[in-house]
């Protein structure tokens, strides 16, 4: 527990590449997840800033959500 | 990348984007409808976050970002690489134009300043980040190493952001800056303190 809380407030120890280099990458590593792709190397530093950044974790997960509801509509 | 290695309808938009007036203008609607879908169903998506907004109030919320969002796409159509699909990375400045207008909606009548009382409080009322953190010396070389290893900004940062759970693009909207800045800020004051914690022997307690 105490380890998730300190996570929490000192974020993960690593390369971090920040809000706007974590955005130019955030499209192609939804569309990969979205295709079921496998995640290259490329987007390691990408998931350690989603686990560091609550905004851009939200931000992800919203365009995730899209790209689901894109996929299967449902009933019109 | 040209146009084309691009999948079919990724070429297709760039082609009726670049085109002539009618057809840019066609293309321009069909652009700014899916902008304004994407932005309403984020919004629905965050309903917890909008819960006090009013029905009206999100309608409006949503076709400003939509509107923001269209000018940020055909501002940047040029640097689209066709790393992912036209319509997701079209799609990521509606998300980015909403969230940010919700969080910043959700915190205007909110004082975002820090309490510089906080650390007086623990343990006795620790803030919800704190309140499991059992090892008490970890959490007094904490409080010193906030107190004495950070600058003003990323104490104050650090203290909204990571212990209040201010959102940062409330921050930045209240500082003048942008989320990348008040992100750099808090990530260089988080490496601060786990040095701090380390020559303070907590090291192997670190995540």
């Amino acid at each position: 527990m105490t380890k998730l809380d300190l996570e929490k407030l000192l974020g993960d120890d690593g390369a971090d590449p920040g809000c706007d280099a974590a955005g130019e990458l955030m499209d192609a590593y939804c569309d990969a997840l979205a295709n079921g792709e496998s995640i290259s190397p490329r987007f390691d530093e990408f998931v350690r800033h989603m686990r560091n950044c609550v905004a851009c974790r939200e931000d992800t997960e919203g365009l995730l959500a899209i790209l689901q509801q894109q996929e299967n509509p449902g009933p019109r | 990348m040209t146009t084309a290695t691009l999948d079919l309808e990724s070429a297709q938009w760039l082609r009726d984007l670049t085109a002539d007036e009618t057809a840019r203008g066609g293309a321009t609607e069909r652009l700014h409808s899916l902008l304004l879908r994407v932005s309403r169903a984020e919004a629905s998506r965050r309903s917890a976050t909008a819960r006090q907004v009013r029905a009206e109030e999100i309608d409006d919320l949503c076709t400003q970002a939509a509107n923001d969002a269209l000018m940020a796409v055909l501002a940047k159509l040029g640097t689209y690489r066709g790393a992912a699909r036209f319509t997701t990375w079209a799609c990521k400045f509606a998300i980015f134009e909403t969230s940010v207008r919700l969080r910043r909606h959700a915190w205007r009548d909110k004082n975002v300043e820090p309490d510089e009382t906080i650390w007086n409080r623990i343990p006795d009322t620790r803030p919800q980040p704190l309140h499991r953190i059992e090892n008490e010396q970890l959490v007094q070389a904490l409080h010193r190493a906030i107190d004495e290893r950070l600058t003003e900004r990323q104490r104050s940062i650090f203290q909204s952001a990571a212990i209040d759970e201010v959102p940062i693009d409330v921050l930045a909207e209240r500082l003048g800056t942008s989320r990348n800045a008040i992100y750099k800020t808090l990530h260089d004051a988080r490496a601060k303190l786990r040095l701090a914690l380390i020559d303070a022997g907590h090291g192997d307690e670190l995540p």
